[in-house]
């Protein structure tokens, strides 16, 4: 084998985070056609190292080649020289269709023409396998864990890379599926293509694997011949033969009380699971993730939902929510520190004292002097090293912030603690402060049930471990047997295949959840509405009312798209209303009776070209400034508006009456606006499904970091989306021309909340990604309907504006309901 | 805050000067020093609007505008945003008159009033929490529902506001407006609250993060939904205020409410990511933004250019709070 090419070569490679080394010198090459096993537990730095591969961490030290080219650190670079990596999370846009992902996936040079995109998508997945599940039109986010992995992997075998990477790529996959993976990475070697094979399943590496490379603590143990080793002896490489870690000493023999146990506790992820855990004992959680050792400790959090008996100090308690859990004396450590541990901007002394404000408070109030001497107490106590209690805890290293939730967590004199990955990105130092800290606590008379993915810290910490797999304890370690070897023979060994599993969601939240629901159920209410009212008064269905509400309903709907164009980019433009009044009032000093054709001219140009600087504006705002869009535009909209005035104090200009004229045509009862505002609406939506600018705007309101991986750049993407507004508000303000006649600085404010609660009704997100022109042309429409509705049913004029708020809330929360019960977790 | 003694240092807290320094240049005090700055330059070129009668025509709005800050500010620390405003300071102007004449009694009004409101904040808070709508549309629809109740309240036309409120709103204390007083005293409220009592440290972490506060076992929704209903309440109370202030209850009291309440949040330093925030120095920058409109229109301009002027207020003060973090960078 030797002499052969090498794709991918990493040279004497370290990375550190602060405070933390998670590699070190390490040396790594892979050849063409072989399948490069790496091994290594949680933590060792198997993702870090193939980060650095990919360019999506860039190495302290050493040089990354990727077939003898020098890799500088970039994704794009590193994709363009042929390396494509699987990740455990996909970096998918939830908000995109399985097709467009596959495509924007795709380095420019392999993607198919946007038209036959869903037919060339159900080839790929027909490809991996003939009865997928996968309709290439399901948005990711209705997708499961393990369909979305299915994407992801078809997606990189598409590229056809010289190197594929494949990070735990069995965790989500059933049988069958692992099997069809073999195969394909099987043609990938066999086509002089390399695969590098990120498992801690050792049977997996050891079944596709020619050589494998250990890893431990962030250094190399060494490459071997697969089959050179055997299973024991791979084993030991991953734990290493020598315990290079200290652990407290353990709890003394003896019958101590048992303070929490289960029976029969069942919940989201795990299964029938009874345990007890004793006084002064520590009760390890082992398995391979997602086995629901975290889940069932979430539970006993109060995070979810378990049923089943809890008998806590003798009695039988029901843990409902997670301040219920807290009350009955349950602390809970959250392994996810940046997302459950941490208030980032918050000091230390907040961090600290919020699980036990009692303990510093008087009659409900925290007492300064007490707060500031536990802080420091603390600090002392964990050795945390911060300047002071006032300093934002998100300035700390991972280790020290760590300590302080901890302390938070024990300062609470919990009767039982949870603790989840407690030295998760923590480094060497901190990690024996942190198991001295537990086992005190545990010597203190606390319960702790822990639950880590280290073997090596489960089996250093606990007294009984239980191992957990598909959800139930099948194995049960005590004493002496707590040992690494143990429990990780255990635990690798026990067959963790998952089996296919898919939650049933009832069609009609499937459908409402959908691109088409709004749309069907916005002109379902239109026509129903239209309907009643023309039976109660005939005068409502006249053509000169028709005609009329679509005059209004045109003007509305171009605003809309423009509204709608920029919330594709999560974006918001409060300005527009404002925006069309001073562009109604610059008009209105051109396009004047006796001024000429060339001043008329003058008078569009200028319309569309304040528009485009409007937008420009914006955007600097935004992007430039980083100002939060609400707070760029509501200045915007007050300085408009303050332009605007300025110009024309009191309504003044009348338009030129050929324009008005010209403006007001219509083919039968049809005004022209109305139709180019149907026609827009029409190309808008094609282009957004069907051009790549659409695919662009959606793919990076979606998801900005996947977004910029496919090669979308931000920056220049959201100016054609505040640029784009802008100019949608400028047609609007022509359309606007030929109601009102004059130049009046106020008349176009109602159209900023009008176009938000257009789009909205129709469907779009606030949050970027998703949205319909034609929503939002038929919210435009319904609000239209549903303002003049009013007086044709003799109701009272406030009718008009209860049927608006009650209508926004209803759909909204229609659509919002809908899409909370599609999303796979 | 932080009234540390030199002897309680201690080992962590050998950096006296640098916790003053965060205590006290932090993004909540440019406002201080931007006020300051503001009546100094009015004494020079607009002598005028420094004049004690001026000052004391300037504060009552300037009070009641720093009331609605206050309850925006409470909101956005939560990471929303009540666009209700305008309608919930209507509706509590129009209910206060409107009770006050039926009943004849002021004493029930005021209840009544802020009870009504605080509904209005319960029913906003449940859709933000609850069903999971994002505030702004929340609001803006409940927004219109209550501007369609203004209408069926007052029939179409101004209500005259009872004659106690009108001379409560005019009123002073020891020479101070009674606006100001209990704008003041909004203000020293919510921020003993939020700064010093168990509730408002929940409260600041679920604004800070929803999914921590969670896993500490905070009762997260309570925390969410009191937020508009304190929200409500700070503007039914500046809805009556302004109701006895002009002697009526227009049908669109609020409506000039909203932009200046969020601008004086935004130029005050409250950011809107959540958690941190500071009422004083929204309050501050509501007596700022009104000192500033008074300045500009003595100096001749329109209200226009008043507007103008104001929004650049907003865009400096915000662009203002990246020098320090620019400074450290250059530093380093």
């Amino acid at each position: 084998m030797t002499g052969q090419r090498l794709l991918l070569e990493m040279h004497g490679v370290s990375k550190h985070f602060p405070g933390v080394r998670a590699l070190h010198d390490i040396t790594f090459d892979v050849r063409a056609g072989e399948v490069h096993g790496l091994v290594g537990e949680n933590g060792a730095g198997k993702s870090t190292l193939m980060g650095v591969a990919s360019g999506a961490l860039v190495a302290t030290t050493g040089e990354v080649r990727i077939d003898g080219t020098p890799a500088s650190g970039e994704p794009d670079r590193a994709r363009e020289l042929g390396l494509a990596i699987v990740r455990q999370e996909p970096a998918l846009m939830p908000d995109l269709s399985v097709a467009e992902n596959l495509y924007l996936g795709l380095p420019h040079g392999r993607r198919p023409a946007l038209s036959g995109l869903n037919d060339w998508a159900r080839r790929l997945l027909n490809h991996w396998s003939s009865d997928v599940t996968i309709d290439p039109r399901d948005h990711i986010t209705t997708l499961n864990a393990e369909q979305r992995f299915i994407v992801e992997i078809v997606k990189a075998l598409e590229c056809e890379p010289k190197v594929l990477v494949l990070d735990e790529p069995t965790e989500h996959l059933a049988t069958e599926d692992v099997e069809r993976l073999f195969a394909r990475v099987r043609q990938v070697t066999a086509r002089g293509a390399a695969v590098v094979y990120i498992s801690h399943r050792i049977r997996e590496v050891q079944a596709i694997a020619d050589r494998l490379t250990v890893l431990r603590d962030g250094e190399g143990q060494g490459t071997f011949q697969a089959r050179e080793l055997s299973e024991d002896q791979i084993v030991s490489l991953i734990v290493g033969g020598d315990l290079d870690r200290t652990f407290p000493e353990k709890a003394a023999p003896g019958e101590h009380p048992v303070v929490l146990s289960t029976d029969g506790f069942s919940g989201p992820g795990f299964t029938d699971v009874s345990l007890q855990v004793r006084a002064g004992e520590i009760l390890g959680l082992a398995g391979i993730d997602a086995n629901g050792q975290r889940e069932f400790m979430r539970a006993l959090a109060g995070i979810t939902r378990g049923r089943g008996a809890v008998t806590l100090g003798g009695k039988g308690v029901e843990i409902r929510s997670s301040q219920a859990s807290k009350r009955l004396g349950i602390s809970y450590l959250p392994g996810d520190r940046h997302r459950e541990g941490i208030f980032p901007e918050l000091s230390v002394r907040e961090n600290f004292g919020i699980r036990s404000l009692g303990d510093q408070s008087t009659a409900g109030f925290v007492s300064a002097r007490a707060e500031s001497r536990r802080t420091r107490e603390a600090i002392a106590q964990f050795a945390v090293k911060t300047p002071h209690g006032e300093t934002p805890i998100q300035s700390l290293s991972g280790g020290n912030q760590q300590k302080v939730v901890l302390s938070s967590v024990l300062a609470g004199n919990p009767r039982v603690l949870l603790v989840d990955e407690p030295t998760q990105g923590v480094d060497v130092g901190a990690r024996a402060e942190i198991y001295r800290v537990i086992r005190e606590a545990a010597r203190s008379g606390v319960a702790v049930i822990l639950v880590s993915s280290d073997q090596q810290e489960v089996a250093g910490l606990s007294d009984h471990v239980a191992i957990f797999s598909r959800g139930r304890v099948v194995d049960m370690l005590s004493g002496d047997r707590v040992t690494e070897d143990n429990i990780t023979s255990s635990v690798l060994k026990s067959t963790g295949q998952r089996d296919k599993h898919h939650r049933a969601v009832g069609s009609f939240w499937k459908w409402a959840a959908g691109n088409a629901a709004p749309l069907v159920m916005v002109a379902s209410a239109i026509l129903l509405l239209g309907t009643v009212a023309g039976l109660w008064n005939p005068f409502y269905v006249s053509p000169r009312s028709l005609s009329n509400m679509m005059m209004l309903a045109a003007t509305l709907a171009l605003v809309a798209y423009g509204q709608q164009f920029l919330m594709l980019v999560s974006g918001i433009d409060l300005s527009v209303g404002p925006t069309m009044g001073l562009l109604q009032v610059v008009g209105s000093f051109f396009l004047l009776k006796d001024t000429g054709l060339g001043t008329q001219a003058l008078g569009w140009a200028l319309i569309m070209g304040v528009s485009v600087v409007v937008g420009v504006v914006n955007w600097a705002l935004v992007v430039g400034l980083r100002l939060h869009p609400m707070v760029a535009t509501l200045a915007t909209f007050m300085a408009i508006q303050a332009v605007s005035l300025i110009l024309r104090p009191v309504p003044g200009g009348m338009i030129d009456s050929q324009i008005m004229l010209a403006l007001g045509t219509k083919v039968g009862i049809v005004p022209v606006t109305f139709i180019v505002a149907v026609v827009l609406a029409l190309v808008m939506e094609y282009v957004l499904y069907r051009g790549a600018l659409g695919l662009a705007m959606r793919g990076l309101g979606s998801r900005e970091d996947s977004a910029r991986t496919a090669g979308i750049v931000p920056g220049r993407t959201r100016l054609i989306g505040y640029v784009g507004c802008s100019v949608f508000a400028g047609l609007a303000s022509i359309t606007m021309i030929a109601q009102v006649g004059i130049g009046d600085p106020r008349a176009g404010l109602g159209y900023t909340l009008g176009s938000i609660a257009a789009v909205v009704i129709g469907g779009a997100s606030l949050f970027g990604g998703r949205g319909s022109f034609i929503g939002a042309l038929l919210g435009a429409i319904f609000i239209t309907q549903v303002n003049s509705v009013t007086v044709f049913l003799r109701l009272s004029q406030e009718w008009q504006q209860y049927l608006l708020g009650g209508l926004i809330l209803a759909s909204v929360a229609l659509y919002s309901k809908s899409r909370e019960k599609v999303v796979q977790a | 805050m932080t009234s540390t003694l030199p002897k309680e240092a201690g080992p962590a807290g050998q950096t006296v000067a640098a916790r003053i320094k965060d205590t006290v240049l932090n993004e909540f005090s440019w406002i201080w020093g931007g006020t300051v700055i503001l009546f100094i330059l009015c004494t020079f070129i607009a002598p005028g609007v420094v004049r004690p009668a001026a000052i004391s025509s300037m504060l009552p709005f300037a009070a009641i505008l720093a009331i609605t800050a206050v309850g925006m500010t409470v909101v956005i620390q939560q990471r929303g945003l009540d666009m209700s405003l305008p309608g919930t300071m209507t509706i509590a102007g129009l209910l206060f008159a409107k009770i006050g004449f039926m009943t004849g009694s002021t004493l029930l009004a005021v209840p009544l009033t802020l009870a009504i409101a605080v509904c209005i904040g319960i029913v906003n808070g449940l859709l933000v929490a609850k069903v999971n709508i994002t505030p702004i549309v929340v609001t803006l629809a409940t927004n219109a529902i209550l501007m369609g109740a203004v209408r069926a309240v007052s029939g179409g036309s101004p209500m005259t506001a009872p004659a106690e409120l009108a001379a409560f709103s005019h009123g002073k204390l020891l020479g101070v407006p009674m606006t100001l007083i209990l704008a003041v005293g909004f203000i020293i409220v919510i921020s003993v609250v939020t700064k010093r009592t168990i509730a408002g440290r929940r409260f600041v972490a679920v604004g800070a993060n929803p999914a921590a506060a969670t896993a500490a076992g905070i009762p997260i929704l309570r925390y969410q939904v009191a937020t508009y209903a304190i929200a409500a309440l700070c503007f039914a109370v500046a809805g009556m205020l302004f109701t006895g202030f002009i002697g009526s209850a227009s049908q669109t009291a609020g409506v000039d409410f909203l932009l200046p309440a969020i601008a004086a949040v935004v130029v005050g330093g409250t950011p809107f990511s959540g958690g941190r925030g500071s009422v004083i120095a929204s309050g501050v920058a509501a007596l700022f933004m009104a000192q500033l409109g008074q300045m500009v229109l003595a100096l001749g301009a329109s209200t226009a250019i008043q507007l103008l002027v104001q929004a650049l207020a907003i865009i400096i003060a915000v662009a203002v709070r990246h020098l320090p973090a620019l400074f450290g960078y250059m530093r380093r």
